[in-house]
């Protein structure tokens, strides 16, 4: 008895499947792009968690809007004094604490600030998730934060996996000295914790920034840049994404079709980025999708500890920090950063696991550190 | 003198009520029966009897750091250090503004001073042994301040004054000149350059304590250096715990007790919140760190005998470097006095603060409340105005604590709806200090905060701001503030031995001048507070005006 395919299965085409997608005509001839692709739209839940991470991006991306439109404030002012219309009440953003000597003991006491709380819609789109310490809107910091969380994991990711790629393609390529020196390079920051590593060069980069000036390459960060995260997390993760495509690459360098570009005459380079480039190319994919979760993972914890993302600019992991002092009385504070995070490392594992099986689904592409 | 760590709380007089309120329950404690021995030590101010008990638990925060007494400059170490290391002077154990009072320490009774204010005469007591048997002599006096020396101390700058102390800091060989000392006798003579009407308070500081001769010129905090006070340091694992136990060998002293604690073991806890719980569940008897904001009202319903509030002599500011663009202008420096909302920034910290724009702190007899600078924003965009002052770009310095970094966070606000491209710096606390104090950083603008290191004008106006005493490093005078002017009042109130009602006002005029200058943009003086587990009598409890809390003199119920 025949087997039907599963509806939910993703992985290999089998001459059926191919055959009705098809519509009964003759099969032609389909670029392996097209047939990931095909392979990845059969895959719903991969869809929904891409969706899901557009959504995310999306929204953070209109943090600017939410915060000039509706909440009336940016991420970094200050509004310890003012008081919000909430429904029919005014409410201050922070009361007016204070001391006082209990008439009865003689001894001094404490009237404690009162910060507000999450108005949701109740007070036209001002402090939707309350107020912090310092009268600044959690909303508005949210969605900045998710901003500049996005911005670190992705670019980071982007810059991790490019300089990877171009790492692993010398060293696989070459062989020899390259191969040697490029792979002591990466047992060097292997040898080392991932967040171990992240955070000194974190924490020693935040105090007096990056400043290198060459004399045909100059470099001036300053500290609070968030380009520092973003090199920090790429440096750290190089070796996780060189080191299996460079073995990817010493076996795609004996094949016939690489051994027939020298024949032809085609230099290292033609061979590199136009015959073995786009063999791993798909592998580089989706290192890339799973790399950027982890990144940002990465970066909520270098912020959480200080030696990430620098104040007065937020992030995630930073808006946890921060809350974490009143993680009793406004859970909130860190519930919702803490909530973001979930949801998008875990839609960008799905979604990079459906890449991975539609782009190759024989291959084995972790990330394990 | 170099930076103080910031987080030296180091206490003052205010509280009067609150002071006297507790000096009372201080003394009825007195009459309690105790868990442990109760005997008579005999001392003057506060408990007049001994309560023993085993361990007190300390939860300490991470600020101390050293217990080297030339090398502690934080309240965490001096706190620590107060019942360990004594000087030849001290202050009374008391509650209240009387904690002030000197009082001979090592020394049998307070110094002779010549007429001329330039010579101090003081004789050791007699039979004095350090903890580890050995005897005290005079000449240890003058080891030690030497020692300060040779191990960059950062209280050299107190003992400038000292004949010969000047020739010493360049060759740190032979001795400073200006001390002499008599073994046999005790006496020590202390000849100054100028007179110095701070000098006895000087005496007082834990920089001053003999420490016997021979002991290494370097850190010799995990190895601790012996006592001469009522405890010793038995161990220090940095930043995690030390532990202090009785002194075999002391004997009590007129004005320095006996403890009441057999021993006392600091934990150091780094968060807040977890340090409160761990008093609260009884795994510690005192939390040194401030309550958490939104844990004080639940505390204070719950646990109010427990806790304690109390106001040290300290002053929170933004300091603006007057030798750096735009901060050279004074409409500048007006201008950030004016747009500073001062009860914006007690809000920030919870309440527990009062706004000022005074540099000395209202517990001084000395302060005379300024109204200079209401907050105006208008005001301050009016003074800016044609000064170019928003075009140059502006670094916010902050440390990386709590403290620090929501009062620059608010600054860097203001500061943008000023106009100016205001961008922050925040590093680490244990490098902030030495870091806005070099002057190759050219910090422009940033948050400091000073507590005293004795009740005196001249800890606020001498060593912060007075422009002669401007260093290239580990300067003090953050703002590099030098008003000739206000440098010659101060040089001429140094030299009054008292004081007196004239002298005082004389000093509310310096606050006055350097506040319309703008040296500083002042905005609180901060409310610290004290919590204790159920097990502490809290009635024996003495918050003092330099040392805050007294660990020696509490008791359990």
């Amino acid at each position: 008895m025949a087997t039907e395919p599963a509806t939910t299965e993703f992985t290999l085409d089998t001459a059926q499947l191919l055959a009705e997608e098809e519509h009964g005509r003759s099969i032609v001839g389909r670029s392996p792009w097209y047939l990931a692709w095909r392979r990845l739209r059969r895959n719903k839940v991969a869809l929904t968690a891409f969706a899901l991470f557009v959504l995310v991006v999306a929204v953070s991306a209109a943090a600017p809007l939410y915060a000039d439109h509706v909440a009336h404030t940016t991420a970094s002012a200050n509004h310890p004094t003012e008081n919000v219309k909430v429904g029919s009440k005014i409410v201050p953003v922070i009361s007016q604490g204070g001391t006082y000597t209990d008439p009865k003991t003689h001894e001094l006491r404490v009237k404690p600030v009162n910060i507000i709380g999450p108005t949701w819609w109740h007070a036209g789109g001002k402090f939707v998730l309350g107020a912090d310490e310092n009268g600044r809107d959690n909303a508005v910091r949210l969605l900045y934060g998710g901003r500049n969380s996005l911005i670190v994991g992705v670019g980071s990711a982007f810059l991790c996996t490019l300089f990877a790629v171009i790492l692993a393609l010398i060293a696989g390529y070459y062989g020899g000295v390259a191969d040697w020196v490029i792979t002591r390079f990466f047992d060097l920051i292997w040898a080392f914790p991932v967040i171990l590593l992240a955070i000194a060069l974190g924490a020693a980069l935040s105090i007096n920034g990056l400043h290198w000036n060459l004399r045909l390459f100059h470099v001036n960060l300053e500290s609070g840049s968030l380009w520092i995260p973003t090199i920090v997390i790429s440096y750290v993760l190089i070796p996780y994404i060189g080191r299996p495509l460079r073995g990817q690459i010493l076996s795609l360098r004996e094949k016939e079709f690489v051994e027939a570009a020298v024949a032809q005459g085609a230099g290292p380079l033609r061979i590199m980025f136009g015959e073995i480039l786009p063999n791993i190319a798909s592998s580089a994919l989706v290192f890339f999708t799973l790399v950027v979760a982890n990144n940002i993972l990465l970066e909520a914890a270098l912020s959480f500890l200080g030696a990430g993302i620098q104040d007065p600019n937020p992030s995630w992991g930073k808006l946890i920090s921060e809350g974490q002092d009143r993680i009793l009385t406004a859970p909130w504070l860190t519930i919702t950063p803490g909530i973001a995070i979930v949801v998008t490392v875990v839609a960008l594992n799905i979604f990079g696991d459906g890449l991975r099986d539609a782009l190759d689904p024989r291959a084995k592409v972790r990330i394990e550190h | 003198m170099t930076p103080k760590h910031k987080r030296t709380w180091l206490l003052s007089a205010l509280a009067l009520v609150v002071g006297f309120a507790l000096l009372a329950a201080a003394c009825g404690s007195s009459k309690k029966s105790s868990s442990g021995t109760t005997s008579s030590t005999g001392t003057s101010g506060g408990t007049s009897q001994q309560k023993t008990f085993a361990n007190f638990r300390v939860v300490y925060d991470t600020g101390t750091d050293y217990l080297d007494p030339g090398l502690s400059y934080t309240v965490e170490g001096w706190e620590a250090m107060w019942n360990v290391y004594l000087s030849l002077l001290g202050y009374k154990h008391v509650n209240g503004p009387d904690g002030a009072t000197l009082v001979p320490a090592l020394a049998t009774d307070m110094p002779q001073v010549s007429s001329d204010g330039l010579t101090y005469k003081l004789t050791l007591r007699k039979s004095l042994k350090y903890s580890d048997g050995s005897a005290v002599k005079a000449t240890d006096f003058q080891y030690a301040i030497e020692r300060d020396y040779k191990v960059d101390s950062p209280g050299v700058g107190f003992f400038s004054n000292i004949v010969g102390a000047d020739q010493f800091s360049k060759t740190k060989k032979g001795h400073i000149s200006g001390i002499t000392a008599n073994d046999s006798t005790g006496a020590i003579t202390i000849k100054l350059l100028k007179p110095q009407g701070d000098f006895q308070n000087i005496l007082a500081t834990i920089f001053a304590a003999p420490v016997p001769q021979g002991t290494p010129a370097k850190d010799q905090s995990t190895t601790p250096i012996p006592s001469t006070g009522p405890y010793l340091i038995q161990s220090y694992k940095p930043n995690r715990q030390f532990v202090l136990a009785r002194n075999p060998q002391f004997k009590a002293l007129p004005n320095v007790q006996a403890g009441n604690p057999d021993k006392i073991t600091v934990s150091i806890v780094e968060d807040d919140a977890a340090a409160l719980q761990q008093v609260i569940n009884g795994q510690g008897d005192y939390d040194f760190h401030p309550i958490p904001v939104d844990r004080l009202a639940n505390v204070q319903q719950k646990y109010g005998s427990q806790l304690k509030v109390y106001t040290p002599a300290n002053t929170y500011y933004f300091f603006m470097n007057a030798r750096e663009k735009p901060f050279d202008n004074v409409k500048v420096r007006q201008a950030i006095n004016y747009a500073i909302d001062r009860n914006a920034l007690v809000r920030l910290y919870g309440g527990l603060a009062t706004p000022t724009e005074n540099v000395l702190p209202p517990t001084y007899p000395q302060y005379k409340k300024l109204n200079l600078y209401p907050h105006d924003m208008a005001k301050a965009k009016a003074l800016l105005k044609g000064t170019g002052a928003t075009s140059v770009p502006i670094t916010i310095w902050g440390s990386n604590r709590e403290t620090s970094k929501k009062p620059v966070a608010y600054l860097q606000d203001v500061m943008t709806q000023l106009g100016f491209k205001a961008k922050l710096k925040i590093i680490d606390a244990a490098v902030y200090w030495t870091t806005i104090g070099n002057q190759k950083t050219k910090a422009q603008i940033g948050f400091a905060d000073w507590f005293q290191d004795y009740p005196h004008p001249l800890d606020w106006f001498d060593v912060l701001l007075n422009g002669e005493r401007i260093t290239p490093t580990h300067n003090n005078n953050y703002s590099n503030f030098n008003d000739t002017a206000v440098n010659k009042k101060i040089d001429d109130l140094k030299k009054q031995p008292t004081l007196s009602d004239q002298v005082n006002t004389q000093w509310a005029d310096v606050d006055r001048m350097v506040m319309q200058q703008a040296a500083w943009a002042p905005y609180v003086n901060r409310q610290f507070t004290d919590f204790f587990s159920s097990r502490i009598d809290t009635s024996c409890y003495v918050n003092h005006v330099l040392y805050q809390f007294d660990f020696s003199r509490i008791c359990v119920k």
